[in-house]
């Protein structure tokens, strides 16, 4: 595996979504390529901090409460 | 499952879903109403879920697919990108190109750190609405082949949309880190 197949898997190495095969490759590129290591690296961080910018949000208390009563609305509890 | 305890299971996810319903609509209003939509059609529906599988992911189907068939028809718009030439930024590449004006001990912690988390979601609302939905479903946690499932789309069109949106955000970051002038991506200036 030269830099380029490695630079192309990237994101999938990142997203878990390499086969045994490939992760054992783009692993062994990495640990001898500075280069894609910091790369890899940077990617990782960038990946980490979208995340983390994107799921702290949480909903409205009066929407959970709406959705709540509709949901209760659209099926009375029967006991 | 009882409808109490298929109640409870759901609205675990009730934030994820409307974060993500927020991203897509890009409106409060309109997320609210998504959202709502949503859990009347899971829990009508609710005979189709299959015990012991994803909620989560059923529950997003649901939200993408009441997106694509509401939402997206009321907001239409022609895709005015599919960004073409993005595939080309590469901000390992910028900042290797900076660092060595740099006086920064850390220029990739520096320039992730210099923007606020409504500027990484003010980049992410710029992003054209496929490439968004793309990312957003990412974000959550699902796989390439969840996300292909819910979008109706082949596993490489989620893999291009996932490269292209992030590139692009990674270029709208770097952008501003330079506009700012943080150190990290700071051009020498000429004397």
């Amino acid at each position: 595996m030269d830099c380029n197949d490695c630079v192309e898997r990237l994101y999938a190495f990142l997203d878990l979504e390499l086969d045994e095969k490939e992760l054992a490759s783009v692993r062994a590129h990495v640990s001898g390529c500075d280069d894609c290591g910091d790369e890899l690296g940077l990617e990782a961080r960038f990946l980490d901090r979208l995340r983390d910018c994107c799921t702290s949000e949480k909903a409205p208390m009066q929407l959970r409460e709406r959705v709540i009563l509709k949901l209760r609305g659209a099926n009375p509890p029967t006991t | 499952m009882a409808s109490d305890e298929f109640e409870a299971e759901a609205l675990r996810h009730l934030d994820a879903l409307y974060r993500t319903a927020l991203r897509m609509t890009r409106s409060e209003a309109d997320a609210e109403d998504l959202v709502q939509e949503t859990y009347i059609r899971a829990f009508r529906f609710r005979d189709q879920f299959t015990l012991g599988t994803n909620m989560k992911a059923w529950l997003f189907r649901i939200l993408t697919n009441t997106f694509i068939n509401t939402y997206r028809r009321k907001t239409a718009q022609p895709e005015v990108t599919d960004l073409e030439g993005i595939d080309e930024f590469s901000l390992y590449r910028r900042m290797a190109d900076d660092r060595a004006a740099s006086t920064s001990p850390d220029p990739e912690a520096e320039l992730l750190n210099s923007v606020v988390d409504t500027e990484v979601t003010d980049a992410l609302e710029e992003l054209p609405e496929k490439f968004r939905t793309t990312v957003l479903l990412d974000v959550e946690g699902f796989s390439y082949k969840e996300i292909a499932e819910m979008l109706g789309i082949p596993i490489g069109t989620v893999m291009s949309r996932l490269h292209r949106g992030r590139k692009f955000l990674q270029k709208r970051l770097y952008d501003l880190a330079r506009e700012r002038g943080i150190a990290a991506v700071r051009t020498p200036q000429k004397s």
